[in-house]
Order: C-alpha cells, then structure tokens, then sequence
C-alpha cells in the first residue's frame, strides 16, 4: 500500500532564513485526492516538488510506500528519476521539440517497454484524455486546455503510484475549468492513483479534493475534508483564508467586559464568563436577517447591496461595525433601511489568544456535532 | 481515514557532520550540475585565469635576457618594467604617446558612432524614410566586416609614399596625399566609426523598438511637442542603452589591433595596442606586459561603468512594454532628403571599400582605370610573371590550405566554444553551489577585458614548452584553438546563460520525472530546445575568429596558416592584389555567416549584443 508519509519536512533556502517548509508531517494514503491549500509563498509548492524529488529537504523524511525516498537523518535521497511519481507543471513544461505523441510516450521509451506495448499504452492514454486527434501536432499549436491534458497523459502514460499536480486549474479559462475539474475526478476514479495536488483557490481545492491540507507560512494548519475544513476550521487562519465572501471575524479582546452597544460587546454578553475567546467569527451565509428588531435580534441599517451573479452579498453596518451578510435569494431590502440581525451560537466560530479553535461545553456547535 | 496531523514540535539536536556530509553527497551524486561547473571552472582557470595571470607577473618579474642588464636574477621581483613604461626617458614613446593616441581615437570615435548611430537609429525606426526596411539591413553589414578590410581599402585609396610599395590610387593619379589623410588618426577613427556605427544602429533601435509607444501618446495628449518628447521621454529611456552601446565601443576601440597595425605600424604611429605588439616583437616581455596591464585596467574601469550604469538602467525597466503598435513620425517632402544621410553611410561603409578592394584585385597598376590594366590574373590567372605566386588566388594551393585550415582550426574552437558555452549556462543555473556559477561567470568574462595580443603573448609564454602534463603546443593548431575557445568565452558563456535562462528549470525537471537521467535529458530535452541558440553560439564565435587577427598573427606558424596570416604576409611580400582578393573572401564569409545567424535567431544578434 503505497501510502506517502512526510515526517517533520523542513526545507531551508538560505542559513537562517524563516523555512520555506516548516516541521510538515502528514499521511497520505492510498487512493487519497489531497490538495495542499494556502496562499502563495506558503510552501505548498516547495512540498510538492520535495515529493517529486526535484527539491531536496533540509530536515526530516518523506516515505514512500514504506521506504525513505529523502531523509536528512539516514543520509538517504532517491532522485526523481527512480521515484515512480508524475508531476504536471503549473506551465505544463511541455516539451516544445516533440510531437504530442512523443511528449507521451517519451518516460516509456527509457522503460524498454515493447514497441507495441508502448503503442498501445499511449494510445490508450490519450484516447482517455481526448488528445489523440492531436497526436502529430507540436505543443504549440495546442490550446490551454490541449497542452495540459498532453501534460497529463506525459505522466499517466507511465502508471506513476503518485500523481503530483501543480495548481491544475488557474491556467484555464471558467468554461474549461469546469471540463477539467471532472476530467481530474475522472482520472482519479480510472486510474485510482493517488493525487496531491497544489492550490491557493478554495474553490479548486473544495471541489476537487476528498481532503484538504491548509498551509500558512510553512506549516500545517488544519487537515480534514472540504467539510470539516469549512465548518470547524482549528485556527483563525483556515476560517479567514476559507470562505468567500469571507468570514465575519469580530476582535473581542479589546472591548471592556460586555460595556457599550457595539457588536463586540454583544457578542461578549452571550458568552460564558472567562470563556477566553478573543475573536469571535460568523460565516456570511449563517447571519438571519428578520423584519423586526427584538432582544435577539441586533439592529442593524443596510449600508450597501452587492450582486455577485446568483447571490447578493449585503453590507450591514452596526454603529461602527460592519458584518457581511449573503443569501441565494433575492434580498427584500432598500439601501438604509434598519432590519434586525440574528447570530446563531451554533454559527459562532470562537478563537483564544494563540488563534486556536475554542470550545466552550454547552455553548454554540458542541465538538462531537 | 487513518489522517494524522502532528502541529510541528521542536526538532532537536543537529545531525553530526559527517552525516551531513553522507547526506550531501547523496543529494549531489544526482546533480551533475555541480560537477561540470567544478571541472569547467578547473579548465578557464587554466585557460584564462593562468594566462592572464602570467601577464601580469610578467610587468614585476624580471624576464628571459634582461637578467644581465638589470643585475638580478630571472624571475626576481622589479620594478624595472614599470618604471620603464611609466617614467623613463622611453615613457613617452612606450606608453604615453600610444595612450593619448589611443584615448584619442576611442573617444572620438565613440562620440561619433553614437551621434550618427542615434540620428540613422531614429530615422530607421521611427520615420517614414524612404527605404526604410532596405537601409534597416544595409546598414548593420559593415559591422559584419572585418575592420581592416576598410583598413585595406583605405590604403588602396590613400596610401603615399612614405611607405613602400604599391602607391595608392590618388598617389598613382598624382594626388599627393598628406600623411594625416593617410594614416593615424583621421582615418582610424573614421573606419572605427564606420565599423560601429551600426552596433550603437542595432542596441539603440532595439531600444526604441522595445519602447512602449503609450508613453510618448501619453505625453502627446498632455501637450508635449515632438521635440518635448524626444528629449525629456524617448532620450532618457533609451540613455542606459546608449551608455551601454558608447562603453562596449569604447573597450572594443582601446582593444583594436588590424586597424592601427595596418595604418598606423608603418608610420611610427602607435596606439597601446600595435606598441604591445611592438614591445614583444621586440622582445621587450616586460613592458609589454605592464602595457597589457594598462589596457585590460582601463576595460575593466568602463566595464565596471557599464555595469553600474545596467544596474541603474534596471529601475525603469519600462522598456519592454506590450504596445507593439509603432508610431511613425512622417518626413513629409523630407523622407527622400533625409535618405541621403543613410545612403551615404552605406556608400562610404560598405560599396566604397568593398568595391576598393574589389577594384584592386582586377587591376594591374593602381589607380589606372583604363581597360588594359584590368585583369582577372590575380583571381584566376596561371602562370604569371612574377617571383612566387605565379597563379591567382583561386587557383593557389597555399591559399585553399589557408582556407581549409581556418575552417577547421576556427570551426572546431567555435564549436567547442559554443558547446562549453551551453555547459556553462547549465552549470551557472543549475549548480546548487552558487559560488561556483558566479566563479564561473567571471571567470568566463575575464577575456573581454584583456586584448587579443596580450592573451596570445600570454599563450605563448605559458603553452609553448611543455609544462605538466600538457605537452609545448607552439607550432601546432592546439595552441590556436584553445586561445581562440579562451578568447570567445564571453561571449560563448553569456548566450549560453541567457539560452538556460530562457528555457527554465521545468522542462528538464519533467524528463527526469518522467525517468530521464542526466545524458538523456541533456541528449533529448535540452540541446534539441537550445538548438538555435547553440548554432547562434557557435557561429558567432566563428565569425569573429575568422575575422580575428591578433591572435593569429602572434601564435600562428606556416603549418598553422590561416586566411588572416596568409593575406598579411601577402602584404607583406607586397602581393597587394593577391592579399586584398583573400581579404575579400574573408569577409565574404563573415557576411555568410552572419546572414545564417539572423536566418536561425531572427534579431537575436542585436539581443545578444546589448545584454
């Protein structure tokens, strides 16, 4: 079971510099779809290529399938070529000399692979992704979408244990994007490889992945599938970075205990004394909005309506505050007008000081939920 | 789903050195990038770093036969050389003349490249002249030409008689001409000037070329008038291209040996480099070097200008924008007035002498132009009456020999010097060591600094008796070869640079995903992408081998003739029909392989020479 296993993986650029990848463990199992999500620079592509092989770690292991491929502590490295991985390129790296044909069948010509098997298991290939028409052409006579999936099959021609994919869907306009993404599924149900794929676009990593890796700076966030990810994110950094529009996330620690009619103080009311929390976050699409203004209910004027194509996204405004409230339907509502704003417990994502997940018992969405 | 998620703990201790050092041997064993920039730097250090260096120990130690004169030993420190050189009752002739003769010449011609070349720039690229696309290509061929074939040409025409041999035309109609008119100065400059005029044509028109033309409608729609524009818009953002162009002629002008060797040697009119070579001709190693010296410090100071002025030229790098629309600014009634501006440059550039030299070899008597005097003998003739050379140069065996021997000596350096070219690009981006890349980088450079004479005198010292392992190489094409490979190494290593930098890391990075090892990937993947950049990279260093002559002239022997020796020596014997017929095939080669260059790379020749 070739299972990919990183155990505390650092990568260092230069001495003494902040890491580029910082103390990463994660399982990988066979079969798993995993995207590696987080903003630029945070790393996940230094992890991708480490896996590869093309990028060697400053610490720590990488096993594969039970054998150390790269470990700083047993001295061990396994180059690239020897690692039964594919990677396709955010660029596609095609090759631009060779025939589409000949990009595909290239890694089995250095097999030894019988000439007709070799026919076969490319034609093959390329029949699943639809290139073979193309065949004959260059690189550079195929679109956007052609040129990635001959980058596709260059690797799956090989029958690599794991698939490597570097950002699969930003180069590709909307419409292809949507052809790709169930190709991608496609690919993972045929050919059952593993994935790990590369993204900063929740969107990309919540409609591709069976499991999401958040990475910041370095370091694991949270791992958990898309689910998991969106409803209970362990830190403030997965429930600020997943989400869009983003989460509401009020700072609590600056606000005297429950003084004053601001939002901040509101929330502190509600909760539990010496909770600890000191943000408190609300997803747009959990606030109720009702007609009239209650206990319950915070008043609060409509500062400003925004269509976003199928969704309204509505600007609230609290006194000083300002909450971000969308809805699938069309909104009732008139530019100023003062409607009243329920804010669920279950809905409420609390922080503690270190920007950790908090749980309160008894209050709000209990952890076994 | 067995997930686990350990949030990172505090590692502990550093693994002990020599676990280090297994682990980085196990990472390196797959990064041959690391080892060909180890043995290449091993290889410039002994092409170019030892030579240069012996040439410089050469100016402080004392030297072969001085030994006596001086009262020390060989090889013991002095200052002998240098005070020599620099304040002795020979200063003046030895090195204070020949610099103010050769700043003179640089600087003038610098000023007068560059103001013709902006105006034919700006004419070329930005206006309605008439025949503007023809002059855009006419005018870069005298660039293509060797620089004495003007030399040439210009004696045919001015040569008097202070000087043996064969008058010059005027002289043979009866014209006196004056000794400034002939040689020195005067026409130095104007054959350097013609010869690079079109260098500062190609970098500043693909400096205007690349201006993103916005920015001059931008400024039209605020007011500006067209003279606004040029001077306060397009003149500054084409400055660090201009500088560039003004300081690579400048280095190029203090280096220039045929030109001064033709026209100035005869007269007593030295500039460093022709006194270099007279120094060693001389037998004067010692001052030689200290000369040596002074030329590659004065590269060196306007490289280092060069250098910074691209490092400031780097903060607007707005050059290079998208607008590829080009305005052209209208002449009106002028577009066939301002033609003859061009049009001159090209007759003076390139039919004038070309047509000289070509003249001269159908031609008896010089400067007889009735019909009896014509003859073909000299190309084609046979059995003439004259003491040697009693067949016309296509008919002469010595001359194909030449020429078989140029190809194959010139051709297997620039091959090789393409090829390590490519190689030090590789090893430049790829070494994981990035000291080794920048070594090798200056290391690479370091021949552009130091002129042609003083590197085959260098050649001389270090390669002629056998040293090492390496047997004396004087006398055989090997000692040619490595000089020339040494001498086109900037060149060679900066396109090989640019070449990798261009192609990436990727598609490398996706054969050996894709299970390629190093020599497939290099066999495969690389050298058939990098295939025009490497023909480019070998032809140019072809080229201006063929073209070259200081090398040749110090280290090449009979059995190592070369097209350049061999048309000297005829100039020597006086054969000057025979000599310019041979430079006229010279050149027709360079041209040749130029034209091949802009077929394989389109502009690259302009890219390659700016960067």
């Amino acid at each position: 079971m070739p299972d990919i296993i990183l155990q505390g993986l650092t990568k260092t650029y230069t001495k003494g510099a902040t890491p580029a990848v910082d103390r990463v463990s994660l399982t990988v199992p066979h079969g798993e779809f995993l995207c590696l999500l987080g903003p630029s620079g945070c790393g996940k592509t230094t992890i991708l290529r480490m896996i590869a092989g093309i990028e060697h770690a400053s610490g720590g292991t990488i096993l594969m399938d039970g054998e150390a491929v790269d470990s700083v502590e047993q001295s061990r490295f396994v180059p690239p070529e020897r690692r039964r991985v594919g990677l396709v390129f955010q660029n596609y790296a095609l090759w631009p000399h060779m025939t589409v044909a000949r990009n595909v069948d290239f890694g089995l010509r250095l097999q030894n692979v019988s000439p007709a098997e070799r026919e076969a298991r490319c034609r093959d290939v390329m029949t699943k992704l639809k290139i073979a028409d193309y065949a004959k052409r260059y690189p550079a006579q195929l679109s956007g979408g052609q040129q990635q999936r001959v980058a596709l099959a260059r690797m799956l021609a090989l029958n690599p244990d794991v698939l490597l994919l570097d950002e699969p869907l930003s180069n590709l306009d909307a419409a292809l994007r949507l052809e790709m993404r169930a190709e991608l599924r496609r690919i993972h149900e045929t050919f059952g490889t593993t994935i790990i794929f590369v993204s900063h676009d929740q969107w990309e990593a919540m409609t591709l992945a069976t499991t999401i890796a958040v990475m910041d700076r370095g370091q694991l966030q949270q791992v958990g599938t898309p689910d998991e990810i969106y409803a209970r994110p362990a830190n403030r950094f997965v429930a600020e970075f997943i989400g869009n529009p983003r989460i509401n996330m009020v700072n609590l620690a600056d606000t005297p205990a429950g003084a004053g009619q601001g939002l901040a103080a509101h929330l502190i009311r509600r909760l539990p004394a010496g909770a600890g929390a000191v943000a408190c976050g609300i997803r747009p699409e959990e606030i109720r909005l009702v007609p009239d203004v209650s206990p319950d209910a915070l008043p609060v004027t409509v500062a400003g309506i925004m269509p976003t194509g199928g969704s309204w996204v509505i600007e609230l405004a609290h006194g000083e505050d300002r909450l971000f409230f969308s809805t699938q339907s069309r909104p009732r509502l008139k530019p100023a007008e003062t409607v009243g704003c329920l804010l669920p417990d279950e809905a409420l994502h609390l922080f503690n000081a270190e920007g950790r997940r908090l749980t309160i018992p008894g209050f709000g969405l209990s952890e076994a939920a | 789903m067995a997930m686990t998620l350990d949030l990172p703990t505090e590692t502990g201790h550093r693994p002990t050195l020599s676990r280090r050092l297994q682990r980085m041997m196990a990472v390196m064993r797959h990064e041959p990038a690391l080892a060909i920039g180890a043995i290449l730097t091993l290889v410039f250090a002994y092409l170019i770093v030892a030579p240069v260096i012996s040439i410089l120990l050469q100016a402080i130690l004392v030297q072969a036969g001085d030994s006596t004169r001086l009262r020390q030993e060989e090889g013991a420190l002095t200052l002998y050389y240098l005070a020599r050189a620099f304040a002795s009752r020979m200063s003046g002739i030895l090195l204070w003349g020949p610099l103010v003769n050769t700043l003179s010449i640089a600087a003038a011609t610098v000023t007068v490249s560059v103001s013709l070349g902006v105006v034919l720039a700006w004419l070329v690229n930005r206006t309605d002249l008439f025949g503007r696309s023809w002059f855009a290509t006419a005018l870069i061929v005298p660039f293509m030409l060797p620089t004495w074939t003007f030399a040439l040409a210009w004696t045919t025409i001015f040569k008097n008689g202070v000087v043996g041999g064969q008058p010059g035309w005027l002289q043979a109609m009866g014209f006196a001409t004056p000794n400034w008119l002939a040689y020195g100065t005067l026409p130095i400059v104007v054959i350097l000037v013609l010869h690079y005029t079109p260098l500062v044509l190609l970098i500043v028109g693909n400096a205007l070329h690349r201006l993103d033309v916005q920015m001059e409608e931008c400024a039209r729609i605020l007011g500006a008038s067209p003279r606004v524009i040029a001077f306060s818009i397009v003149l500054p953002l084409v400055r660090p291209a201009l500088l560039s162009a003004a300081l690579l002629i400048f280095a190029d002008c203090i280096g220039e040996f045929a030109v001064p060797y033709i026209l100035g040697l005869p007269v007593n009119y030295d500039t460093l480099s022709t006194g270099l070579y007279r120094a060693l001709s001389s037998r004067q190693t010692g001052v030689a070097a200290v000369l040596a010296g002074a030329i590659m410090i004065m590269g060196v100071v306007t490289l280092m200008i060069d250098l910074r002025m691209m490092r400031e030229a780097r903060r607007f790098v707005t050059v290079g924008g998208k607008g590829g629309m080009q305005r052209r600014q209208s002449l009106g009634r002028l577009r066939h007035i301002a033609a003859l501006l061009p049009a001159g440059v090209v007759l003076i550039g390139v039919a004038l002498p070309l047509l000289t030299l070509f003249l001269s070899t159908v031609m008896i008597l010089p400067g007889r132009f009735t019909p009896e005097n014509f003859t073909l003998d000299y190309w084609i003739g046979s059995n003439l009456h004259t003491v040697a050379l009693r067949s016309g140069i296509l008919l002469t065996p010595d001359f194909w020999a030449a020429a078989w021997n140029t190809v194959r000596i010139v051709g297997i350096a620039a091959v090789l010097s393409g090829t390590l070219g490519l190689l030090v690009g590789y090893a430049v981006l790829r070494s994981p060591v990035r000291l080794i890349g920048q070594v090798l980088r200056q290391i690479t450079f370091l021949p552009y600094l130091v002129p042609g004479i003083a590197f085959a005198a260098a050649f001389l010292s270090l390669f002629a008796v056998s040293r090492g392992p390496i047997p004396a190489l004087y006398g055989t094409p090997v000692i040619l070869i490595l000089a020339l490979v040494a001498e086109q190494m900037p060149f060679a290593s900066r396109s090989g640079i640019a070449a990798m930098t261009q192609l990436g890391r990727e598609p490398e990075e996706a054969a050996r995903v894709a299970g390629a090892g190093f020599f497939i990937r290099m066999r495969r993947i690389i050298i058939p992408i990098q295939a025009g950049p490497l023909a480019t990279a070998i032809l140019l260093p072809f080229i201006s081998g063929i073209k070259g002559v200081s090398l040749f002239v110090i280290l090449a022997v009979p059995a190592t003739d070369v097209l350049t020796t061999y048309s000297l020596r005829l100039l020597d014997y006086n054969y000057d029909q025979a000599a310019n017929a041979v430079v006229l095939m010279i050149a027709l080669i360079a041209w040749l392989g130029t034209v091949l260059i802009q077929r394989i790379c389109g502009t690259g020749l302009a890219r390659g020479l700016e960067s």
